[in-house]
C-alpha cells in the first residue's frame, strides 16, 4: 500500500512546489513509484517545474468529475520509468473538488503507486484542506525567517487538530554564511520554536533557480540542494542519513585563496 | 431615541436599554429582531442580563425575556433589575461564586498551543507545554505554564483582579488580568529576537538559560508587575 505524502507550508514562496518536484525526483531514482498531484487548482505550476507543461491533455479536476480515467490523466515522465504527475486544472478553482473526493483519489492510486506527493497550495482555506484530507504523512516547509516559521506554526496545529500521523519540518533556503553572523535562524533554531521533528535541510542554492527554469528537478545531482534533496528522500524511506555539512561548500582550493 | 432597543454588554453580561417611548407591542418586535440579528455575536455564554430605560410590568419582563431566550443562544442566569443597590449585591454574588470556582480548582493541560489556538477555561489552568506567539489562553482564574509564554495570556477573565498568570519563561505578547492589560515593549520580540539573533547568548547555551525568564504577572495598584519568583511574591499571591 503506498503512502499519501502531502507537502505543504502556509506561507507561500517557501518552496513547496520545488520541494514536491525535488522529492517526487528523488523518491523515482531510489525506484519507487512516485505519482506527483498538483492540488494548487487554478494556480498550478508544478507541471512547469517539472518542465511536462506541454503534455496536459486532462487534470485534476477531470478526474474527480469523472471526464476521463485516472490513468488518461496521469502524466508519466519521460526521464524516469516510475515518475507521474497529475496536473491541476488551471481554469478552476479550488472549489471544484471537495476534501471527501480528494481522500477517494488518493485511495484510488495507493495500490498502484509507494508514494503519492501532494502539492499544497499556500493558505489554509479549502485548498489546504482537500490536499491534507487524505493524506498519511505531512511535510511541512519553512524558511528560517519569522514570518515563514510563524505560518508554519499555525499549518503544524491545524495538522495536529486534524489528527495527521507524522509531521516532518524541512528548512529550505538556509545561508549558513548568514547563521554564522548571527543574522539568520539556523535550523536548531527553527526546530526549537516550532517543536516537531526535522527531516532534511535544505542551503539556498541557485542552481535551484536554474533547475526550475529549465524545468529539470536536481534532486540527486551534485549539487549541495540537490544533495540535500536525495537525503530528504533517504530518510522518508526510511534510512537513516547523517545532515550534510552546509559549510563544506567550497573546495578546499578555494578555501585557501578565495576568500582572503 | 434612534434605536429603540440597544444591548450594552458589562461585566457580568448585557443590559437591554429600551426606549420608553413607543409602544409595548411594537418594542417586542424589536427586541427579538435585535438578538435574532446578534445571535451569532452574542454566543451561547451564560449570562446576567438587565433591563433599561423603561419601567417594565412584571409579566411584560417575562415576556421580553421569554423573546430574548427563543431569539438567541444566550443563557440567562439570572435578571437584574435595575436597583442600584441590588444590583450590586447581585454582581458581588456572582464575583464571588466565580472567584470560588475559578481559584478553587484547576485544569490541566498537556501540549503546546501553536499560532491561531486559543483555548479557555472556566477554571484556573495549569500547561503542560509551550504557548506559541499568536497563540492565546484564557481562563477565570490563575494561569500556570509550565513552558514558555510567546502567546497571549488573559488570567482573572471573569473580573477576578487576584488572578495571576505565571511560566517558567515568560515572553509573552500581550497579558491580561481582570480588566487590565499589558503588552511587551515594542523594540522587537523578546523571544524570537534576542534568543534566536543572539551570538553571544547561542555560544554559550548556560547564558540562553538564564535569558528565560521564570516571572510571575499580577495586578498591583491598576497595573500588571512582572517579577522573578521570590518569597515576597508568594505572600503578596492570594488564592
Amino acid at each position: 500500500m503506498g503512502e499519501v505524502i502531502v507537502i505543504t507550508s502556509g506561507k507561500g514562496g517557501v518552496g513547496k512546489t520545488t520541494t514536491t518536484a525535488n522529492v517526487g525526483t528523488g523518491l523515482a531514482k531510489l525506484e519507487r513509484k512516485v505519482v506527483l498531484i498538483d492540488t494548487d487548482i487554478g494556480l498550478r505550476n508544478l507541471d512547469v517545474v517539472m518542465g511536462l507543461e506541454n503534455r496536459i491533455v486532462y487534470n485534476l479536476v477531470d478526474v474527480i468529475e469523472g471526464n476521463c480515467r485516472i490513468k488518461q490523466a496521469l502524466i508519466k515522465d519521460k526521464r524516469y520509468p516510475n515518475l507521474y504527475l497529475l496536473p491541476s486544472a488551471q481554469t478552476r478553482d479550488k472549489t471544484a473538488v471537495s476534501p471527501e473526493q480528494m481522500k477517494k483519489l488518493c485511495e484510488d492510486l495507493r495500490g498502484e503507486f509507494d508514494y503519492i506527493l501532494m502539492d499544497c497550495p499556500a493558505g489554509i482555506e479549502q485548498g489546504f484542506q482537500n490536499a491534507i484530507a487524505g493524506a498519511d504523512r505531512a511535510l511541512v516547509v519553512t524558511t528560517p525567517e519569522v514570518s515563514a516559521v510563524r505560518d508554519a506554526d499555525r499549518i503544524i496545529g491545524l495538522l495536529e487538530a486534524q489528527e495527521m500521523k507524522q509531521t516532518h519540518l524541512i528548512v529550505n533556503r538556509l545561508r549558513t554564511d548568514m547563521v554564522k553572523r548571527g543574522d539568520m535562524m539556523s535550523s536548531d533554531d527553527v526546530v526549537e520554536i516550532l517543536a516537531i521533528e526535522l527531516i532534511g535541510v535544505v542551503p539556498d542554492d541557485e542552481n535551484i533557480v536554474i533547475s526550475t527554469n529549465q524545468g529539470e528537478p536536481l534532486a540527486g545531482n551534485d549539487t549541495m540542494a540537490g544533495r540535500a534533496y536525495m537525503n530528504i528522500c533517504h530518510r522518508i524511506i526510511g534510512e537513516d542519513v547523517p545532515y550534510l555539512d552546509l559549510n563544506a561548500k567550497k573546495g578546499i582550493f578555494e578555501k585557501i585563496f578565495g576568500k582572503r | 431615541m434612534d434605536n429603540p432597543v440597544i444591548i450594552k454588554g458589562n461585566n457580568h453580561g448585557i443590559t437591554v436599554i429600551l426606549d420608553p417611548a413607543i409602544e409595548y407591542a411594537k418594542l417586542r418586535e424589536y427586541v427579538a429582531d435585535k438578538f435574532r440579528d446578534s445571535s451569532k455575536f452574542l454566543g451561547a455564554a451564560p449570562v446576567v442580563l438587565g433591563f433599561e430605560g423603561r419601567a417594565l410590568l412584571p409579566e411584560q419582563e417575562k415576556e421580553l425575556l421569554g423573546i430574548i431566550t427563543e431569539s438567541c443562544e444566550l443563557r440567562i442566569v439570572c435578571l437584574v433589575d435595575n436597583d442600584a443597590e441590588r444590583r450590586q449585591q447581585h454582581e458581588r454574588t456572582l464575583n464571588e461564586k466565580l472567584l470560588d470556582l475559578s481559584g478553587a480548582s484547576g485544569t490541566f493541560y498537556k501540549g503546546n498551543l501553536r499560532s491561531g489556538q486559543a483555548l479557555t477555561f472556566e477554571t484556573s489552568v495549569i500547561i503542560l507545554g509551550d504557548i506559541h506567539p499568536g497563540a492565546s489562553v484564557t481562563s477565570t482564574g490563575n494561569i500556570v505554564v509550565l513552558g514558555s509564554l510567546q502567546g497571549q495570556a488573559f488570567a482573572g477573565a471573569g473580573g477576578n483582579e487576584k488572578a495571576f498568570v505565571f511560566a517558567i519563561d515568560m515572553a509573552p505578547v500581550m497579558i491580561r488580568i481582570a480588566d487590565y492589560l499589558a503588552r511587551s515593549a515594542d523594540s522587537g520580540r523578546p523571544a524570537e529576537n534576542s534568543r534566536f539573533f543572539g551570538k553571544q547568548e547561542k555560544e554559550d547555551p548556560k547564558k540562553a538559560e538564564e535569558s528565560r525568564k521564570m516571572q510571575i504577572a499580577f495586578l498591583e495598584d491598576g497595573q500588571i508587575c512582572l517579577e522573578p519568583l521570590n518569597k515576597r511574591v508568594w505572600n503578596d499571591i492570594r488564592l
